[in-house]
């Protein structure tokens, strides 16, 4: 799908730089993300997707490069020529435009289904009560969960805590809904459940970005996919470029060995 | 004695003629004994209770409802409660500060707590009972500067205050560590999903974090508020009406020495029933959805209910 170049991207990353310590997770990132694009994050274990997308969020801190939300610096502002970390209050206003799907799920245990969904709602962004929770239950029925409204989410099945996780994510209408690797803890069985509701909130014209092992998934669903590792960014291309034709080496090593079953023509 | 193998069962084909349903109990000799040994010891105990005269237990009944012990009891109950609400609150601040990002400020709190816990409360009662000794004056003020508010300490410092203030930060130390083991208890993705969701570190930590530190936080509390109701017995060597203070009183006029200690032991002891059972109530309030059979229990209620 062609996208229009002319206006700001959703999310902008800049030469992004994180360090554990010593190690060196992120060394110089740069993606852009525009509206309505899907955009699916592939590599190898530990190479650095799910910090890229936590930093993104600002659940990490920075050590170099900019992010920018709709052109907005995130997590810093100009002070005196320079810039200065943002106050903790700022931090959580940027926060609340974007939406973060977990691998764990982490839904509050010790709240009902619903109650989960419109806490932020309610609560963050003064949505009154009655128009949360009509909202909500309308997103608890379109992943399929309307009957689990009042449950508990320890009396649900992974699959199904996963979809009350993007339901609630979804729920403060973010600008950009960011996965990280939302399937990977669940049972083979129900991987599928959750992707088709991401498949559809992606049909839906949300804008995504999907750190993923699911390699048919990002081939089918997402616009673009791009590949790290060790750190770096390698290659960002159209999904079907990326899987027909990987340029660097190390994508088609990486495609040949955990995609082999995805499409034996692209790796050949 | 080595036990000698039955012979196994055998049933090759299986019929249908033998089912553990008409299996009779089996005897275990030690438990008989054990059993027989137990009830000895209570019937002991209860000849002894009985017989003895020197408990006179009708001195025990005439006192057990005087004003002067229920005064006393009420002091004890109210202190408890006083402490332990000081102590909680003083403890939930100290147990953030203690996890804060800011070091200083985590260093104060530590040695704070190390303080606090490291000096014997009976210690620290008579040192504030004493305070007016190291303070002749307390001053609100500027530190280094002038002075805008200022109380004799002897004014201030009464057997009560002193006994507050004393057992509250006592167990504010205690509580701190308490606390700062349920927050450590809680998974930190329950924290990253708050910070996504836009959630204020206040909103976060009051409903999300803490609501689930809570289950782990109730059940030493418990022992703590129990450790404290008898804690306050402490009070009474500064002269403050507690339920120790009050049966002394009594017993130094009539020299009643071992039953008004019991008129004491009773009401500690109703005391301490009552708490534990709150404390499982609280307990059980606190597991809702976070534990699997908790939530099996809830829906097995709710269905009752709406049969």
């Amino acid at each position: 799908m062609m996208r229009e170049e002319s206006t700001t991207p959703v999310l902008q990353v800049v030469g992004l730089r994180k360090f554990y310590g010593e190690h060196e997770a992120l060394k110089g990132v740069d993606l852009e993300i525009h509206a309505q694009e899907v955009v699916a994050v592939l590599g190898p274990s530990g190479s650095g997707k799910s910090t890229l997308v936590r930093c993104i969020d600002q659940l990490e801190s920075i050590e170099g490069g900019a992010m920018y939300l709709d052109g907005e610096l995130l997590g810093y502002e100009q002070y005196r020529g320079g810039l200065r970390a943002l106050r903790e209050a700022d931090v959580e206003r940027q926060r609340r435009r974007m939406g973060m799907v977990f691998q764990q799920f982490n839904l509050f245990p010790h709240w009902t289904v619903l109650r989960n969904i419109t806490e932020a709602p309610i609560k963050v962004h003064g949505v009154p009560a009655a128009k949360a929770r009509a909202h909500a239950m309308e997103l608890l029925d379109r992943v399929g969960l309307a009957d689990k409204a009042l449950a508990h989410p320890r009396q649900l099945s992974g699959g199904q805590q996963q979809r009350v996780a993007i339901a609630r994510a979804v729920a403060t209408n973010p600008r950009v809904l960011l996965f990280d690797e939302p399937t990977s803890s669940l049972d083979p069985e129900l991987v599928d459940e959750v992707l088709r509701v991401m498949k559809d909130l992606a049909e839906s014209g949300m804008t995504m970005v999907v750190v993923t092992h699911e390699l048919e998934f990002a081939r089918s669903v997402a616009d673009r996919c791009v590949f790290m590792a060790d750190g770096e960014l390698i290659e960002d291309r159209p999904s079907e470029d990326f899987f027909r034709d990987p340029r660097s080496t190390r994508l088609r090593a990486f495609l040949d060995r955990a995609g082999r079953s995805v499409d034996p023509g692209a790796a050949a | 004695m080595p036990e000698t193998m039955t012979q196994p069962l055998r049933n090759p084909l299986a019929d249908r003629s033998i089912d553990v349903a008409d299996a009779r109990r089996r005897i275990h000799p030690w438990r008989v004994v054990v059993g027989i040994l137990l009830l000895l010891v209570v019937a002991q105990l209860l000849v002894f209770l009985i017989t003895n005269e020197r408990f006179e237990w009708p001195v025990v009944a005439e006192y057990l409802f005087n004003p002067s012990v229920l005064l006393g009891l009420g002091t004890s109950v109210v202190l408890t409660i006083v402490g332990m609400v000081l102590g909680s609150v003083l403890g939930t601040g100290l147990a953030a500060g203690q996890l804060s990002s800011f070091a200083p400020l985590r260093w104060a709190c530590v040695v704070f707590v190390g303080f606090f816990r490291g000096v014997p409360p009976l210690v620290q009662l008579i040192f504030w009972y004493n305070l007016a000794y190291l303070i002749p004056r307390l001053e609100i003020g500027v530190p280094f500067g002038p002075e805008l508010l200022s109380w004799p300490t002897n004014d201030i410092i009464t057997p009560l205050t002193a006994a507050i203030v004393g057992l509250s930060l006592h167990e504010s130390a205690y509580m701190a560590e308490i606390i700062r083991a349920g927050i450590l208890s809680v998974d930190q993705g329950q924290r990253d999903a708050s910070a996504a969701m836009g959630f204020s570190r206040w909103h976060a930590f009051s409903r999300v974090v803490l609501p689930q530190a809570m289950r782990v936080i109730i059940p030493p509390t418990g022992s703590q508020v129990i450790a404290l109701l008898k804690g306050t017995s402490l009070v009474s060597v500064i002269a403050m009406g507690d339920l120790l203070h009050s049966v002394q009183v009594i017993y130094n006029r009539t020299y009643e020495v071992v039953p008004m200690l019991l008129v004491a032991v009773i009401w500690y002891l109703v005391a301490v029933t009552l708490l534990t059972i709150l404390q499982r109530r609280v307990e059980r309030y606190y597991s809702k959805g976070l534990t699997r059979t908790a939530a099996v229990a809830r829906v097995k209620t709710a269905a009752e209910v709406a049969a």
